[in-house]
């Protein structure tokens, strides 16, 4: 039973390393975060990260390539992106000036050939290289197959792209992996680190998902906010520190429209610093209320209940 | 240790977590990765590779909590016959991944008849060697087949026959008539074949709730599925409403995305020509003509009047499903007035919008005609050739006018007007039915009285809603 033992501190230890590597790079991780990090690169499978907006699914992939030293490679999925666009397009312009360039050596190419036959088997002697590598305007997915020391790789808002997209993808993350059908197979040499991203405005495929680890990042507790802000403004008090979580997170209790997320607390943090507050009331978070919530809705329901949550912040 | 992880797979379809055999193959994976020493970082670990959707994890976490209940039974002190400690009665599943091959002798040797090796057990009092025996007894007696209720005692009484109960009893029977000394030792260990009688029983009754946990719920599924919605109880409104969603779900999901058909064959000569003017107007790209389907357009008109009062909660559930899934959505309900609820759907949670549609615009009589008539004043405008009307309601008038004009006037502008009638076709024709009548100004008629029905019938609609 001792082998385990030692076992259980080597992940330990790695998923210590983890969490110390991704803090140098600024990114505060959660346990379940780590986990998957360490998951990912063990067992060499794609991410595919959900959570609300602004809770920091990009920037885990940022700071992934940070931690790494690796070079972050960035697809991002709209509505009718197709092959063309996020794995490679052929350089046509180049092409054209090959083939006229061509038709100019054909002359000394052929020269003293004997009858169709023999001109025949000398053009095939001639190496082909129209469709080669040469010619080839490598997108964000071939990218990061041909980097020769690995990528992370990032394909944002999957659930924005269509389905066929989605189907697109399995062969690479599955094998990492592409079929280019002029060239044959490329393979990675280094697997890349794979991110896939979504905020679920629609439900994704299962084949998609079954290749995936699938990690939900959540708003943080209060605690773990805390020392994001403490590592992000760092020049903000304590004080207002405590109160400014306390603030956002009486606010996520409440029935919004859109709950502010770690993204619109640091810009509000950001906000209390240069208007050098050092405690909040009633009339600073009334005038900066929209740098937390985007609908009017929602700024009226909290402007009903401020002092109440106000308070509530400043105990907390 | 794949022993376990099966377990818990089976345990985890059981709750409806959808694991497939490669995510199974994964999780292997996974626990080679991390191991089984740090329970939460294991729970993490397999929570990331089997449950793929937010509501899956939350049924993960139950499962495994459940699954994997006694933390650590080497660190209950041994128990005393007097103490039955509710919680050690656990996870045999556990002891049986950290020491695969431990565990062997003792099922071997509590098999051997005798009831010798028990007998010493229980002698020794020693929690987590009884615990494994009974683990290995229940595997011998294929405790992950119990599917009943009525199983339990047969697969207990199973598992404490493995274990050599009965030898030991009878030699307990013997010791009785030896002396007082030997009667107060026969007393001290019949009290600990009690809890061992309680640990057994309660290691069956955990497998038989993580097997089974949503077989009762299956179940009735599939018979409300088939009753008519008339003559279900109310007390099955709260799994009517999942069975209902689930099939809104299910029908958005399967037809909602905007598909984009590119019908091969016909150019498009205009976006040619234009695509390609950089080449000084040699056609490189051709452009080939699209189709675009879109989202149906549904106005949904639902009666909600004294006579269709069974009906109207499930027709109202299912119309605020279909609100909720699909954004272009206007309801109406009438019972002699007509009155939009779709903001009321998008600002109330479903039991309380069903509710106060039926308090404020329920019971009334009804009257087609007016709701006809106030339907061509408030939505006319928004009915156009993408637009499907749907009408839920029996169209018994009493005998006034049944707005056959003003329905008319309806279908000649939408695309389809599909009338659901909650009365089988036998009643359309009798009493104060306007059924033949309005029939005319209807693409479609059909008689909806069950789920399946309903079921069936919205997803042609969907399906054709071109």
């Amino acid at each position: 039973m001792n082998a385990p033992t030692s076992f259980a501190t080597d992940v330990r230890a790695s998923l210590a390393a983890i969490h110390a590597g991704f803090e140098a790079t600024g990114y505060l991780c959660s346990d379940a975060i780590a986990t998957a990090i360490f998951l990912a690169t063990n067992l060499q499978k794609p991410i595919l990260v959900e959570g609300p907006p602004g809770v920091g699914k990009t920037e885990l992939a940022c700071a992934t390539a940070a931690w790494l030293g690796k070079p972050l490679i960035r697809l991002q999925c709209y509505e009718g992106l197709d092959e063309s666009k996020a794995l490679y397009e052929w350089k046509y312009g180049k092409q054209l000036l090959y083939t006229q360039v061509l038709k100019d050596k054909l002359g000394d190419l052929m020269a003293g050939a004997n009858g169709l036959a023999d001109s025949i088997s000398r053009l095939h002697e001639f190496d082909d290289t129209f469709f080669s590598t040469e010619f080839l305007e490598p997108r964000p997915l071939l990218k990061a197959l041909w980097e020769p020391g690995g990528a992370v790789l990032l394909i944002d808002e999957i659930d924005k792209s269509d389905q066929e997209f989605e189907a697109f993808l399995l062969e690479m993350l599955q094998d990492y992996q592409i079929s280019i059908p002029e060239l044959g197979t490329v393979t990675a040499t280094v697997p890349p680190v794979v991110f896939l991203t979504s905020n679920n405005t629609r439900e994704l495929g299962d084949a998609l998902k079954r290749r995936c680890l699938h990690l939900h990042i959540p708003y943080p507790d209060a605690n773990l906010e805390r020392r994001i802000i403490a590592s992000r403004v760092p020049a903000l008090s304590d004080g207002i520190r405590h109160q400014l979580v306390g603030f956002v997170h009486g606010l996520r209790a409440l029935d919004l429209k859109k709950t502010p997320a770690i993204s619109e607390t640091i810009d509000w943090a950001r906000a209390l610093l240069l208007l050098h507050a050092d405690e909040l009331d009633v009339d600073l978070v009334r005038t900066t209320l929209n740098l937390l919530l985007k609908f009017q809705d929602d700024i009226v329901q909290v402007d009903n209940d401020l002092y109440r949550l106000i308070s509530a912040a400043r105990k907390a | 240790m794949s022993l376990v992880l099966g377990n818990l797979l089976q345990a985890l379809r059981a709750s409806d977590v959808r694991v497939s055999t490669s995510e199974g193959i994964d999780a292997a994976a996974v626990l080679g990765a991390v191991g089984y020493d740090d329970r939460a970082l294991l729970k993490t670990a397999l929570s990331q590779v089997l449950a793929k959707t937010v509501d899956d994890k939350s049924r993960f976490d139950e499962c495994f909590e459940q699954f994997f209940h006694a933390e650590d039974l080497r660190q209950l002190p041994p128990a005393d016959e007097a103490t039955a400690e509710d919680n050690a009665g656990d996870s045999g599943n556990e002891t049986e991944g950290d020491s695969p091959g431990g565990e062997q002798p003792a099922a071997e040797a509590a098999n051997a008849e005798s009831g010798d090796s028990l007998q010493s057990l229980l002698e020794a009092g020693d929690r987590a060697q009884l615990q494994m025996a009974i683990a290995s007894a229940a595997r011998e007696v294929g405790i992950t087949e119990i599917r009943l209720f009525t199983q339990r005692g047969m697969y207990s009484r199973r598992m404490l026959e493995r274990m050599g109960v009965e030898p030991l009893e009878r030699r307990l029977y013997a010791l009785r008539s030896a002396g007082d000394e030997a009667e107060a030792e026969a007393e001290r260990l019949r009290g600990r074949l009690t809890v061992l009688r309680e640990d057994v029983l309660a290691l069956v009754d955990r497998q038989l709730l993580l097997l089974t946990a949503n077989a009762g719920t299956r179940l009735r599924e599939e018979i409300l599925q088939q009753v008519p919605l008339a003559r279900a109880d109310v007390s099955d409104f709260r799994i009517m409403q999942t069975l209902v969603r689930k099939l809104a779900k299910k029908l958005v999901a399967l037809h909602s995305r905007r598909r984009k058909v590119a019908q091969r064959g016909v150019l498009d000569v205009r976006h040619t020509i234009r695509r390609n003017i950089e080449f000084d107007g040699l056609l490189f790209n051709i452009v080939w003509r699209r189709k675009k389907i879109e989202r149906p357009k549904i106005v949904a008109v639902c009666d909600v009047s004294g006579s269709v009062a069974n009906y109207a909660r499930f027709l109202l559930l299912f119309l605020y499903s279909v609100a909720e899934v699909l954004p272009k959505v206007r309801a109406f309900v009438f019972s002699s007035v007509l009155a939009e609820v779709t903001e009321l759907f998008k600002t109330h949670a479903v039991e309380e919008a069903v509710a106060l549609t039926l308090q404020q615009h329920g019971w009334g009589s009804t009257d087609y005609g007016m709701a006809f008539t106030q339907l061509c004043e408030q939505a006319l405008g928004d009915i156009d050739h993408h637009t499907t009307v749907l009408i839920l309601g029996d169209a018994r008038s009493n005998y006034g006018y049944a707005g056959l004009r003003e329905l008319r006037q309806i279908h000649e502008r939408a695309r389809r007007v599909i009338w659901l009638n909650p009365e089988s076709r036998g009643f359309w024709t009798v009493g104060d039915s306007e059924m033949p009548r309005l029939a005319t100004a209807c693409d479609r008629v059909d008689t909806c009285r069950t789920v399946r029905h309903l079921e069936r019938l919205i997803g042609e609609l969907m399906r054709t809603a071109v």
